[in-house]
């Protein structure tokens, strides 16, 4: 084992083993017009887990993560084949309501993306789409959104003041309390602090970490140290294709293949 | 490091005077010219302005807001029944116009982005945008005032509303088009099915912008006279909300008055003219600060 892998030591929580399978992805490829950005991935992500993907850019992590809540679909020339099970739906399938697997599965993105409206708004916007709720009980759902993105401190007192007078971290811990409010059963993590200081990562690592006791999280990072910090379980992929998935110590410390182990102790990437 | 190196290489290889007479010479034209352009575009509009504040500026005085329009040889009078008019057919225009350039900017920048569909409109459209207004006004006429055998109130704001419409459609979709997609994709993450991402989301994002749109269409078809020659014509009686007649309205009053023979009548058209710059200055500066202010 090189140095540089002991300085990545992973030093998160350990595996849940008898967690059970969140998402199940079976021979799944993906298309951007002609061109084939995932190649036959199979692996699962497991309950209330963190588990990070890594790999250089343009290896199709984030294409992977995007498959997910199908925000593809948005987009008419992408398209994905294959097998992906969610609670014993085909979710690529045409006959899944995507809006209602997008309030199931939710999304936070590399640059934070306040809505044009006051923070309260930003957090109830999710709620209002699918939930009848009344005045106190929304009032309540944001509360408990905003205390567990650890944001509430510091906004109650502004709750109809808008979103995008925060800072990028303050912004960031929003879009994550905004998510969380609508109590879905797995957060995507797109890069999520690759855009903040170094004080708000922390803040959302601490978050992430914390956010694992009520959800399956998936998180798409370039930052390595940040993925042994954090996950549990760790997928390495290289162009479209999914090189090692497994516990998060065993892909830094002790890796099957070659590649995996060139990646983690920065020999490449 | 490597900078340092490059440095010094640099050093033993240029020598001062590398760029040529010549190329000074034609940099000292080229802004010489520049900087007269702008002085004579600029003198010329402010030449246009002070006439008009010199000349229609002894026409400014209560009557021209109390009383109407004179008939030929009465002395005195004012425009009161052409501002009203003017105002009324500016803004029913506008309420015409709004909703369909809204609509139809947000079909471009949201629905039928890349299709062939919103290609063909955006093409149309520009062409709209550049029609000749006499054209637009001479198609109402056939369509709206020929039918009805009478000039109209109705045909002058339909006039007016397909002027502004392509205004509308053209700054709906630019201002759309500068919400970014990641805005979209947050608001679709969330489950929200497009039509709510449009109106929560995107609208609300572009909202200045596409006021601002709407702001700037008003000043255009505020001074507009010829599509309002065929249509709207004029009315020289006070304005009675009766539509389905002619409406007197400033800018073909201005063009009536300014070349009659009679001085009182040339006064209000000076009058007249120097009200609509000021109600479109004041619009243009509204429109622009409302975009900075965002």
């Amino acid at each position: 084992m090189s140095q540089m892998a002991v300085q990545d030591a992973p030093s998160a929580a350990a595996p849940n083993k008898d967690a059970k399978v969140c998402i199940g992805v079976k021979n799944l490829d993906f298309f951007y017009g002609s061109f084939q950005g995932l190649k036959n991935i199979n692996m699962n992500f497991f309950d209330r887990q963190v588990t990070a993907m890594i790999g250089p850019s343009g290896c199709g992590k984030s294409t992977l993560l995007r498959v997910f809540n199908r925000i593809y679909s948005l987009y008419p020339d992408q398209r994905a084949t294959g097998e992906v099970m969610l609670d014993g739906r085909n979710i690529i399938s045409n006959n899944v309501d995507i809006n209602e697997l997008r309030a199931r599965i939710g999304m936070v993105f590399q640059k934070p993306t306040p809505f044009p409206m006051s923070i309260y708004d930003n957090c109830a916007f999710g709620m209002r789409l699918y939930e009848k709720l009344s005045k106190s009980e929304l009032d309540d759902r944001v509360e408990q959104a905003l205390r567990k993105a650890a944001l509430w401190d510091e906004v109650k007192d502004k709750l109809k003041q808008s979103g995008m007078g925060l800072s990028g971290g303050q912004q960031q811990r929003m879009c994550i309390a905004r998510t969380i409010a609508q109590q879905p059963d797995v957060i995507l993590f797109d890069e999520p602090t690759s855009a903040l200081d170094p004080i708000s990562t922390g803040k959302i690592e601490e978050l992430i970490e914390e956010l694992r006791a009520d959800f399956s999280i998936v998180i798409v990072t370039h930052n390595m140290q940040q993925a042994a910090r954090i996950s549990q379980y760790t997928a390495f992929m290289y162009l479209g294709e999914l090189i090692e998935f497994g516990p998060t110590t065993k892909i830094f410390m002790d890796p099957e293949q070659k590649r995996t182990l060139d990646y983690v102790t920065g020999r490449f990437g | 490091m490597s900078d340092t190196t490059a440095t010094a290489g640099l050093q033993g290889q240029v020598k001062w005077g590398r760029v040529r007479q010549s190329r000074r010479v034609s940099d000292k034209v080229l802004r010489v010219f520049a900087t007269a352009s702008t002085m004579v575009a600029v003198f010329v509009l402010f030449w246009i302005l002070g006439m008009l504040i010199w000349k229609g500026g002894q026409g400014i005085s209560l009557d021209l807001f109390t009383k109407i329009t004179p008939g030929p040889g009465t002395a005195g009078g004012g425009l009161l029944n052409a501002i009203v008019g003017s105002i009324v057919l500016t803004f029913l225009g506008i309420a015409i116009a709004t909703p369909i350039g809204v609509m139809a900017g947000t079909y471009l920048a949201e629905y039928g982005k890349g299709s062939r569909l919103a290609d063909l409109v955006r093409f149309i459209n520009d062409i709209l945008l550049s029609a000749p207004s006499i054209l637009i006004g001479l198609f109402v006429y056939v369509i709206l005032v020929m039918p009805f055998r009478g000039y109209s109130g109705w045909a002058g704001s339909v006039a007016l509303a397909i002027i502004a419409l392509p205004v509308i459609v053209r700054t709906t979709e630019d201002m759309l088009r500068l919400v970014p997609n990641s805005l979209r994709e947050a608001g679709a993450a969330l489950g929200a099915p497009t039509s709510v991402v449009i109106r929560q989301i995107s609208w609300r994002a572009a909202k200045a912008g596409i006021v601002t749109g709407i702001l700037l269409a008003l000043a255009r078809i505020a001074g507009e006279t010829a599509p309002l020659l065929f249509t709207a014509l004029n009315n020289s009686f006070w304005f009675n909300w009766n539509l389905t007649g002619g409406i007197s309205n400033l800018p073909v009053t201005i063009y009536a008055f300014a070349s009659a023979p009679y001085d009182n009548w040339q006064q209000l058209a000076w009058a007249g003219a120097l009200l609509i710059t000021g109600a479109i200055l004041a619009l243009s500066i509204g429109a622009r600060s409302l975009l900075n202010r965002k």
